[in-house]
């Protein structure tokens, strides 16, 4: 499936990027965060304290108006004050506007980006994957109906097709157990499980299998008419079989490189629809913004933290995509829908 | 005859990072005014830097390390010598001292340059004509201003290319070199030329580009002409009509030509001088007739014998064995370059061969030219097994960015 | 003309595009769960008044009598009437266009003024501090999502230094213009420079900071195509040929090399439209931007049929027509094409 020379030129463009490294280090980093959580967050993300609302990171200071009542001679009187908020270290980035821990949030928030990006493209892969070879590989009426369907589909901007079904569809949600949690390892005031939002994986499979069918087409295409293929079908192979060993390795590299391209892709359209509150995500970096926005007088913290998240989880898959790229040159154009 | 281009100890190197590619070394050799020069030798002996090195066109990672290039032209002369009389030397100008801009702006005025592809060497997304108008039009707006070397560097930035795109009538070239264009497309022999000049690149055939791309040196009248395997690309009956209309034009414009080519039958059909290049060093130089007819070096005797000769059809050629050494500095040995594929070679061969004058004008790097071969002074195969031989098989892509085919000489086409 | 005949061809699949995604849109009121009355009729309405309603609507209709009502009262220009406002569709959503084709536009100029210059520098002057700057900017700018880099772009630029509004647009583009046109009693009225000039400066404070949310995206991606473009061609035969003949270096890369390097460009921005529309669509909700992706939004959130429709199908119809317009600039810039 991978040959060694595909290796050696992985090798030796990393060896000679360092934006390939740094991509790799970025991405590293992010995953570790996501698989480990609960281990690594120092609060339980939903966990709401409304005496601790809008603390700035470490480092920065606030104010906040502040308005009691009192009890002045038999009278109640409204005093309206400004307070410094103090920094504290149990919540090194700060709180959002219910308390909650800014740094936990991010932290449990790359979950839902990478398991949306990870399953969302799978889906994408797998769907578009069978299509263009079945195009490509019988080419004739099949190719034309499936491809003039791909122009169609491409015909419309990924992002408010997203939005038009997932407005309409509602938002179902994918209940994961976290096995950090469910095996004890991890402390029990973790969340249990792991919500993700279901409507928004398959619509963004959707939205972006195109991009993996035409591909996939061109590559059977090409293989179809190479004389080893024409030997293997003349000799009675089924053609399920000739699929399988000939033209889907062959398809690998160019899948691979646009696979991770569109992981990013899916990552920043799965937080602009929770940031237009489409997904339903309760625990996702766009929520986050979106939930910051509100307060970006204020606490403008909330609304920064999770952002960066997404730059440095998209640059880092960015990175990767283009060593990829470089040491595989599959060749492709145009990198699918990303806001 | 006056000299055109004396060229003196000229070194073109790469520093790549296989490492340092001595491209072209020590090399000199003169062009005298109104002749033809013949630049001979296997792919990678450094001809075709040798060319860009003259006109100033070898790209990074390259660099002319060394030497002076000696320009005969007297108004240059004159108009240098006051800011800078080290670079003249009477009517010469040395033109490795001149300045950047100086030396651009000689290029279509003074040197102009073909290519062996002719189709590449098209932009080709602009018209055949249009393509000419502009190096006539540069010529024309520096005619116009010629103190100036600003009228050279003549600003064209992004909204000049939206205007373009914009208005197509206010391009950069104007009615007066569109003419000049259509004039000399007529000149070298292209029919309807006022329509033709009007079509893209990929309308012409090999040959009618190739002629096109002579017009476009030709726009600006230049004293000297490289031309770099000018029809190595193109078919056996095209090659000829191309080599009859170089000959024309150098005739008829008075102008020198520096013709580049692995292919003796071309030399022999057009040149007056031939330089035998052999990895990056002249080897042997002269007159057609010193070179073709008496030869020294055996490299050129080697070429030479390799050219089938039409009248005894029966005899076998012999080739030259062995490879054209890589030319990476660390790889080259201190002897003659030549000497592990010699079949002369001796024990004075084990040390780097100075140019000997064989008669007048005609000189080898070879001690041939001195003494005698003698089996006495033969060297023992082992004593060459330096590190540039030993069967290292062709090397690839190691080698100065040269010509990439053709073989060790060629039939000629006569 | 060659050209002639290719554009026509493309406006006929135009056509064919176009009519796929008003099926389509028509399609996906049919596949959405929910009745459409339940959003028009009273809470309380009784099974007479519902039916009465539906019967009003046309939805007691069959199928495809509802659908060739619509494609022929698309074909009139009625979309119908909006369930919540009563008026036509047709109108409220024609009246949301300008605004976006504003902001695309605008974005569009951002990117292509700075973007093209910056990657012409950047390949020309490889490994130096603008080529690193450039290609970090490129690397950055396709990585950030767009809604987040506009909530920055506020709390940077009008919350904290106050040079932008954060209000919604006072005046449109046309309204400005039509200073300049008045017609009183059917005579040209003198032109209002004053009111157009401050009507201008309103404008480009208003559409300045969403302009710029939408077109980094789109800079930084016509940066790094431009950079790789032009060290490319700039390493062409061609390019040493033009040198050969004394061009100034200038001309060489922007008359030369710059055109050949748009004509990829043109060919990847076109796979990239659907991300400027759905760009257009978030960076309206950022900004309260009055366009066709508000009303998107604002629509689906209240099932308002007629709207979701009619402004998808508008959406779609603009998507197909700049299409069309990048493959007449793609033949212009390539003339093998036509030829």
């Amino acid at each position: 499936m991978i040959s060694p020379r595909t290796l050696r030129n992985l090798r030796s463009e990393l060896s000679r990027s360092l934006l390939a490294k740094l991509g790799i280090a970025i991405l590293a980093v992010i995953l570790f965060t996501a698989l480990f959580a609960p281990l690594l967050a120092p609060h339980d993300p939903t966990n709401q304290n409304l005496d601790n609302a809008n603390i700035p990171p470490l480092g920065f200071t606030a104010t906040e108006n502040q308005t009691s009542s009192e009890m002045v001679d038999g009278e109640v009187q409204i005093v309206e004050e400004e307070v410094v908020v103090n920094t504290t270290t149990a919540h090194p980035l700060g709180t959002d506007s219910l308390g909650r821990d800014v740094l936990s949030r991010t932290m449990f928030g790359a979950r839902t980006s990478l398991l949306v990006g990870l399953f969302g493209t799978s889906i994408a892969v797998v769907l578009g994957v069978t299509v263009g070879i079945t195009a490509g590989y019988y080419g004739g009426r099949i190719d034309d109906a499936l491809m003039r369907f791909a122009d169609v589909m491409l015909a419309f901007p990924s992002l408010v097709l997203a939005i038009a079904l997932i407005g309409l569809w509602g938002q179902a949600s994918l209940r994961i157990p976290d096995p950090l949690v469910a095996f004890g390892i991890a402390s029990s005031e973790m969340p249990e499980t792991i919500v993700l939002p279901g409507t928004v994986i398959v619509v963004v499979a959707l939205v972006n299998w195109v991009w993996f069918a035409r591909v996939a087409r061109g590559e059977a295409l090409s293989v179809r008419d190479q004389e080893y293929v024409k030997a293997a079908r003349s000799m009675g192979g089924s053609d399920l079989h000739v699929i399988l060993r000939h033209v889907l390795p062959n398809s690998l590299t160019p899948i691979l490189v646009l696979a991770t391209i569109q992981i990013a892709a899916i990552i920043l359209l799965e937080s602009s629809l929770s940031f237009l509150g489409f997904s339903g995500a309760q625990l996702s970096w766009g929520f986050d913004i979106a939930q910051g926005r509100q307060y970006l007088s204020s606490s403008w913290w909330i609304a920064t933290v999770p952002g960066l998240a997404i730059v440095a989880a998209v640059v880092g898959i960015n990175l990767i995509g283009d060593w990829l790229r470089d040491a595989l040159d599959p060749g492709i154009e145009g990198q699918g829908g990303a806001p | 005859m006056t000299d055109l281009l004396r060229v003196r100890d000229l070194s073109t190197r790469f520093f790549t990072e296989e490492g340092q590619i001595n491209a072209v070394e020590n090399v000199s050799f003169t062009v005298e005014a109104g002749s033809v020069l013949g630049v001979v030798g296997e792919s990678g002996s450094g001809k075709s830097v040798t060319g860009l090195s003259l006109i100033d066109l070898v790209e990074s990672p390259g660099k002319i390390t060394s030497g002076e290039i000696w320009y005969n032209n007297a108004d240059l002369a004159e108009r240098v010598e006051g800011d800078q009389p080290e670079a003249v030397d009477g009517d010469f100008v040395d033109l490795r001292r001149l300045s950047a801009a100086e030396r651009r702006s000689l290029r279509g005025s003074a040197f102009s340059m073909i290519f062996q592809d002719p189709m590449s060497s098209f932009n080709p997304s602009i018209t055949v004509g249009e393509q000419i108008a502009e190096a006539a039009e540069v010529q024309r707006r520096a005619s116009a201003n010629p103190r100036s070397t600003r009228s050279r560097t003549q600003g064209y930035g992004l909204g000049k290319m939206l205007l373009d795109g914009v208005l197509p009538d206010r391009s950069y070239t104007s009615e007066e070199s569109w003419d000049r264009a259509v004039e000399l497309l007529e000149r070298v022999g292209i029919p309807d030329p006022a329509e033709r000049a009007e079509e893209y690149p990929h309308q012409f055939s090999g040959g009618m580009l190739q002629r096109a791309m002579i017009a476009q040196a030709l726009a600006g009248d230049p004293d000297l002409l490289v031309a770099d395997e000018p029809t190595t690309a193109l078919d056996v009956t095209i090659q000829a009509q191309i080599l009859d209309l170089l000959a024309d034009l150098q005739e008829t414009m008075e102008m020198s030509v520096v013709l580049i080519t692995h292919n003796l039958g071309v030399i022999a059909r057009v040149a007056d001088r031939v330089s035998v290049m052999y990895a990056g060093e002249v080897v042997e130089r002269g007159t057609l007739r010193d070179v073709f007819d008496d030869p020294v070096h055996p490299y050129t005797k080697g070429l030479l014998g390799s050219v089938p000769d039409i009248d005894q059809p029966g005899e076998r050629l012999e080739p030259i064995p062995g490879n054209v050494p890589d030319l990476v500095d660390a790889n080259m040995p201190d002897r003659c370059y030549f000497a592990d594929r010699c079949p002369k070679a001796m024990t004075d061969c084990l040390t780097r061969p100075p140019e000997y004058e064989v008669s007048d004008g005609h000189r080898a790097r070879c001690v041939l030219a001195e003494r005698e071969y003698s089996e006495a002074d033969a060297v023992p195969d082992e004593r060459l097994a330096g590190p540039t031989d030993d069967g290292a098989g062709p090397n690839d892509g190691s080698r100065a960015p040269d010509e990439s085919t053709a073989p060790d000489a060629e039939v000629s086409d006569d | 003309m060659a050209l002639g005949r290719f554009l026509l061809k493309r406006g006929i699949q135009g056509v064919l595009v176009v009519w796929g995604v008003v099926t389509a849109v028509f399609l996906l009121r049919f596949i959405t769960p929910g009745d459409p009355v339940t959003f028009v009729a009273p809470l309380d309405a009784s099974a007479e008044l519902r039916a009465q309603i539906a019967a009003e609507l046309g939805l007691d209709q069959p199928l495809y009598v509802q659908y060739a009502d619509y494609i022929v009262g698309l074909l009139r220009g009625d979309m119908g009437y909006s369930y919540l406002r009563g008026t036509e569709a047709s109108t409220i959503v024609l009246a949301r266009v300008p605004a976006t084709v504003e902001l695309a536009v605008a974005a569009t100029v951002v990117a292509v003024v700075i973007a093209i210059p910056l990657g012409v520098i950047s390949a020309t002057r490889r490994r130096e501090p603008a080529d690193y700057g450039a290609t970090l900017f490129s690397l950055v700018g396709i990585s950030t999502p767009n809604f987040w880099l506009g909530i920055m772009l506020i709390l940077v630029l009008s919350v904290n230094f106050g040079l932008f509004p954060t209000s919604r647009r006072p005046i449109g583009l046309f309204e400005t213009v039509a200073f300049l046109v008045t017609v009183e009693n059917g005579l040209a009225a003198p032109m209002d420079v004053g009111a157009f000039l401050d009507g201008m400066r309103t404008w480009l404070w208003h559409i300045a900071l969403p302009a710029v949310t939408l077109g980094t995206y789109f800079t930084a991606l016509i940066t790094r195509l431009t950079r790789s473009g032009m060290i490319e061609e700039l390493g062409q035969p061609y390019v040493r040929a033009a040198r050969a003949k004394g061009l100034p270096e200038s001309l060489i890369q922007y008359k030369h090399a710059l055109q050949n390097t748009l004509i990829p460009i043109v060919t990847v921005l076109g796979l990239q439209l659907g991300t400027l529309i759905g760009g257009a669509v978030i960076t309206e909700a950022v900004f309260s931007w009055p366009g066709l992706g508000t009303l998107v939004i604002n629509s689906i959130n209240v099932r308002d049929w007629p709207l979701i429709q009619g402004s998808l199908i508008v959406i779609g119809t603009g998507f197909v027509l700049i299409n069309i317009f990048v493959d007449a600039l793609y033949a212009y810039l390539n003339p093998r094409v036509v030829h």
